[in-house]
């Protein structure tokens, strides 16, 4: 583990609930570590495996797919087909050798602002013991 | 291609993102980003002057993307889509950054926050680029509206509905409207006659020159989507020819072949032929085919009603022949107001429902306080005896983790109403075993109180067992409630001459099956699902689709009137704008590269995409007034053929590397 | 590096302009668009966007159909391939297939520090071992197996079926715990800098490893290995595809095929037949399984056509209806079976058999196998 290491994390968030629960801990005042960068989509099931690779690619220690609850989609259904994108993912970033726990997939409502600033602080913790991304070195070493 | 010139707007929104993040800083570092041309801070971006310097550098420096950093885009991304579009942009040229709520408010280390707001900055600028002019489309609306079931929910959504000069389709499954509200006697707290104040709407209903009224019908098939529903709807075979049928009930008198009538919760016969209660809409007969001696045998045993109707309304053609009818109805919006079935209590043994006589449901009670009714009114036993002491217990089949998780919202009132007619027809002594009383409405904790004062016995308790295993003189002959009473904190046991039980609502059995039909998902207690708990309580994640009274949780009559008036102001708001707005941000296939492969067909849950064949090939062809624009259809083609618009790969990847690069 | 720069380098001046190169070519049967020739002319008329920022030059196959018929010996897979490189450098890489998952996972395995999880599923069945100077290269298959489970294939089912059938043959080959992607998609797609660094990663770790012989099921990692290492990286080593070593081992070694009644035929990948001219040793391997009939499609070994895609980029309608033909002509010999011996080409094939909406399918649903899986079938007890 590094000294001082700050992870980056890259949050794919959904916009029905989990990017309104950041909203709500910002309305809340909660404070969690700055090194989470929100992206909003519309449903977590839109999260395409590509924009997780991408990520790792360029170089982010960590990254959160997270959207509603199985039961408050907005489109029925999308965190069920999150689920099956995630754990596919999870196979090949294994085969890869990447931690399991630099992907995280959780499901917070648009009331969990609360939620959402733990897993942030959760991740942060978790990452900051794992070190930096493996994939890191690619990019320092193309910069 | 078009030079992209971006223009970036850093808001302070007061000292609430500029007293966190160094927005001078951060201005300046916008400037230097590729494709930049201005990039400005100010206090309130959101206000008049600040919506103004977009709009005039729109024209004098010929931007054509904007990006604005300020609060959550669920705030403001609807004002400056419109400032962008008043500048003379298309609205879906701009991209929002969110430095307040998920900035600002959340970190206090003003250097990092300020690095967090370049890394935002940055990705929307490098998103907005990839950004395209889109269109949203306005298609036509019918305004003919569905209303399923002719309880008081559709009833009253469908003469809403109807007295704006609307079309309304109102379809019920029984042979009559009324729903469970016609079952009732009285209704609390008022103790207004239920019938009293219910048959005069379905007088409306029935007369109504707006209303097609589709009773002993269901919906089979619903296709298309907002503003153009294609509906069939199975119009079940009565029997008797409608035109002719005046509801003399001359055929019910003489028919010989009897059975529970449904109405009277069973405890009463109907027959074979039969107009369901007095009062039904619309008062004809229909003929239970399966009990139907006529028809069962095929003409050859029976027909007494064919030989006493004199309107010829009963023929051996309307027995032998009539069939089911198909429908086919177009309408624009849909109101699903299905309502509830009844908890069956027999499945909790303990408490003897089916086993003692004299243990009733709520529905049952009703019945026999009615003056319709079977007893005509008189609270009596099973064998007749009058009734001298009464126990009423709550929340059978509610608040109960075996059972039902909810609480049924309307027992403790009608449980109190119980208690009041117990007291006021039968004079008789009441116990009430209640867990918590829950009083919630207009006029609801008075009549709590009211009761206290009539001197029914409050029981805290849930009771235990209903027995007819007498311990003790006192007890013989009677049905034993035992339970604990909690505020004694000792067990008692009170012997009764009956028990109601109050039993729970729960989603129709039939629920699953109808949600497939509308596209109307469910909560884990079976019932409906809104679109939003708080702020979207009649509307369906299927646009045009609504749901009233019963069918979307428990709720008392008061609460599914103002639903149902709610869903009527969806339907009547949708009537009078006249066309339904499509969503532009949408999927979109390339068809160089479908190979129609179906997966997008497969995976959608609004069945938008349908594989056709097109100049000899299959491709994938999206339903633009079905789509939502979730996106799981492009996360399952294989070839990239499907993009979402204003989420393509392009801007999202965009998005993803910006926020890598620092 | 410009358009002039691999004109001058791969020499498509001599072009006559003759056209025979479209007229052959397997994807400009089905799509107008995609023409060989025209693309020779817009470079050699200077008209470089239209060579390099056209999508379409992904939809080149690199199949080698074009080049052995050209009179003027254009090699015009090899001025495709350098050219992509530009497109690449100019942000256009064609339309990636399966959301460009394969691309990523490629340059993410140009990473040093990467420790792969990529032979769990040795199982006790199967003999290894660390001494041997005979390497079994799995290449992509722990990754294709999650990725097209949803087409039905399981791309380690053939790599087991390999290590079974050189087990079975007697020899316990070493497997490498820390491969990396042979590098071919990303040379083909002009990803240069991506091919590089793979191609040095394995080639370090196969010196160290003192490895004499590698065999491949993957025609695609043999003919990188055979054909395109060389020229970046100092490798000694033999190397085989899986039907040459067991074609040679035929009648020896005690090889033993029990009977498989079966009416097959053969689908020739691109890589192993036209780019390296093994068309016999599958044959022979088919042969040598008492009970396999052997029919062969109407394209077949030098005339064989494409599985339709190629490097995973530009899977489009056309490659698809170039695929749904050749299933159609397998379906035509009457075969039950149609035997590939290229994990890319089943994906294809798979991927068009599992398509949704039976009803309105014209893609003959064949049994679709590997030559790997039909040998190591007929070896077991």
């Amino acid at each position: 583990m590094m000294a001082g290491f700050e992870p980056q994390i890259i949050a794919f968030c959904c916009n029905w609930c989990t990017y309104a629960a950041a909203d709500l801990a910002g309305t809340s005042r909660m404070h969690y570590p700055p090194n989470v960068r929100i992206v909003r989509v519309m449903c977590s099931g839109m999260v395409d495996p590509i924009y997780v690779l991408k990520a790792f690619e360029g170089g982010v220690d960590g990254i959160l797919v997270a959207g509603c609850h199985l039961t408050d989609c907005h489109y029925i259904d999308g965190p069920v087909k999150c689920d099956e994108t995630v754990n596919k993912l999870r196979e090949v970033l294994h085969v890869l050798g990447l931690e399991d726990k630099r992907l995280r997939r959780e499901m917070v409502a648009a009331s969990e602002g609360v939620l959402f600033a733990q897993v942030i602080n959760e991740m942060v913790e978790d990452l900051k013991k794992l070190g930096p991304s493996p994939f890191k070195a690619k990019t320092e070493a193309l910069a | 291609m078009e030079e992209i010139r971006t223009g970036v707007y850093i808001c302070h929104c007061g000292l609430t993102i500029a007293g966190v993040v160094n927005v001078e800083e951060l201005t300046e570092y916008a400037e230097s980003l590729p494709n930049v041309v201005v990039s400005r801070e100010y206090r309130y971006m959101c206000s008049d002057p600040g919506q103004d310097l977009i709009k005039k550098d729109i024209k004098e420096l010929g931007l054509n993307r904007v990006v604005v950093a300020s609060c959550s885009p669920r705030m403001h991304e609807p004002t400056f889509r419109k400032t962008v579009e008043d500048g003379g942009l298309n609205p879906y040229l701009y991209e929002h950054a969110n430095i307040r709520e998920h900035c600002s408010w959340v970190h206090d280390d003003k250097e990092l926050a300020t690095k967090k707001s370049k890394d935002l900055v940055r990705a929307a600028v490098k998103r907005v680029f990839h950004h395209e002019s889109l269109v949203t489309r306005e298609i036509p609306l019918n305004p003919n509206v569905l209303v399923i079931g002719g309880g008081i929910a559709g009833m009253q959504a469908a003469l809403d509905i109807a007295d704006g000069h609307n079309k309304v389709y109102l379809v019920e499954r029984d042979p009559s409207i009324g729903g469970h509200m016609a079952q009732l006697d009285r209704t609390f707290p008022t103790l207004d006659c239920s019938e009293c104040i219910l048959t005069p709407k379905m007088g409306d209903v029935g007369h109504h020159p707006f209303i097609e009224l589709l009773t002993y019908s269901e919906v089979e098939e619903v296709s298309g989507s907002i503003g153009d529903f294609k509906v069939k709807v199975r119009k079940k075979a009565r029997h008797i020819d409608e035109s002719k049928c005046i509801g003399c009930n001359l055929c019910e008198e003489k028919c010989p072949w009897k059975t529970d009538s449904e109405f009277e919760a069973g405890m009463a016969k109907r027959k074979a032929v039969y107009i369901p209660f007095a009062q039904a809409i619309p008062n004809i007969a229909v003929v239970d085919a399966d009990l139907c001696a006529y028809i069962q045998s095929d003409g050859k045993k029976c027909g007494a009603c064919i030989k006493l109707c004199d309107a010829g309304a009963i023929t051996p053609e309307t027995l032998l022949k009539q069939t089911d009818e198909i429908v086919e109805l177009e309408v624009g919006t849909i109101i699903v107001a299905t309502g509830y079935d009844q908890f069956d209590p027999s499945v909790i043994p303990q408490y003897g429902y089916k086993k003692y006589d004299n243990v009733l449901t709520g529905l049952e009670f009703e019945r026999i306080t009615c003056a319709a009714g079977p007893t005509e009114g008189k609270i009596v036993t099973k064998d007749g005896r009058p009734v001298e002491s009464i126990g009423i217990v709550h929340c059978v089949g509610s608040r109960d983790e075996n059972y039902h998780e909810y609480c049924s919202r309307v027992c403790c009132m009608y449980g109190l109403k119980y208690a009041h007619l117990s007291k006021e027809m039968a004079n008789a002594d009441v116990y009430e075993f209640y867990i918590d009383m829950r009083c919630f409405g207009e006029g609801y904790e008075e009549f709590y109180k009211r009761l206290s004062e009539e001197g029914v016995n409050f029981v805290r308790g849930k009771v235990a067992r209903i027995t007819d295993e007498a311990q003790t003189d006192e007890e013989q002959g009677k049905l034993i409630v035992v339970s604990e009473d909690t505020l004694l904190g000792k067990m008692i046991r009170v012997p009764v001459d009956m028990v109601i039980l109050c039993s729970a609502l729960e989603a129709r059995s039939d629920a699953e099956n109808v949600g497939k039909v509308f596209n109307i998902n469910r909560r884990a207690d079976g019932f409906f699902l809104e679109r939003h708990v708080k702020l979207d309580p009649v509307a369906t994640p299927t646009d045009g689709v609504y749901i009233a009274g019963c069918c979307e949780a428990p709720r008392d009559i008061p609460d599914t009137v103002a639903q149902a008036e709610a869903a009527a102001g969806k339907a009547l708001s949708l009537i009078s704008k006249g066309t339904v707005t499509l969503e532009a941000a949408i999927s979109t296939v390339d068809e160089a590269i479908c190979h129609g492969c179906g997966r997008c067909e497969e995976i959608c849950a609004f069945s938008a995409p349908n594989v056709v064949t097109k100049n000899g090939t299959l491709v994938s062809s999206v339903n633009e007034a079905l789509c939502k624009g979730c996106g799981s259809c492009a996360v399952v083609c294989p070839t990239g053929a499907i993009a979402i618009k204003h989420f393509t790969q392009d801007e999202i990847l965009a998005q993803v590397s910006a926020l890598t690069e620092a | 590096m410009n358009l002039e720069d691999i004109i001058q380098k791969t020499k498509p001046y001599y072009c006559l302009e003759c056209g025979k190169c479209t007229s052959i070519c397997p994807v400009s049967r089905y799509d107008p668009g995609f023409t060989p020739r025209g693309m020779i002319e817009n470079a050699l008329l200077g008209f470089d966007d239209e060579v390099v920022l056209n999508r379409k030059l992904f939809s080149c196959l690199t199949c080698y159909t074009c080049q052995p018929e050209c009179p003027s010996d254009v090699d015009f897979p090899v001025f495709v391939r350098e050219a992509r490189g530009l497109a690449q450098d100019n942000g256009q890489s064609g339309v990636c297939a399966h959301s460009g998952q394969l691309q990523s996972l490629a340059r993410l395995m140009t990473n040093p520090d990467i420790k792969q999880n990529r032979l769990e599923w040795l199982s006790g069945e199967h003999r290894v071992s660390d001494d041997s100077d005979v390497l079994l290269w799995v290449g992509c298959a722990p990754y294709f197996e999650p990725i097209f489970r949803d087409v039905e294939f399981s791309a380690l089912g053939v790599i087991k079926s390999t290590l079974k059938t050189m087990n079975s043959l007697g020899v316990e080959p070493r497997l490498l715990p820390n491969e990396r992607c042979c590098g071919h998609d990303a040379l083909w797609t002009g990803d240069f800098e991506t091919f590089r660094k793979l191609a040095e990663h394995n080639a370090a770790q196969i010196r160290e490893a003192g490895v004499k012989k590698i065999v491949f099921s993957c025609p695609e990692g043999y003919r990188t290995f055979k054909m395109d290492y060389p020229a970046h990286v100092k490798l000694d080593c033999e190397v085989q595809h899986f039907s040459e070593f067991v074609a040679e081992r035929i009648g020896k070694n005690g090889l033993k095929l029990k009977e498989t009644k079966k009416k097959v035929t053969y689908q020739d990948p691109c890589r192993l037949g036209r780019h390296l001219g093994v068309y016999d040793a599958p044959r022979k391997v088919l042969e040598s399984i008492p009970g396999i009939e052997l029919v062969e499609m109407r394209h077949a070994g030098p005339d064989s056509i494409c599985c339709g895609t190629s490097a995973f980029t530009n899977c489009d309608s056309h490659s698809n209806l170039l695929r749904s033909e050749r299933l159609k002509e397998a379906a035509a010999t009457g075969a039950e079976t149609l035997i590939t011996a290229c994990p890319k080409c089943q994906t294809h094939f798979r991927c068009a058999t599992t398509d949704r909406g039976e009803e309105r399918r014209s893609t003959p649903r064949l049994e679709i196998m590997d030559l790997a899986n039909l040998v190591a079938n007929a070896t077991g007890e």
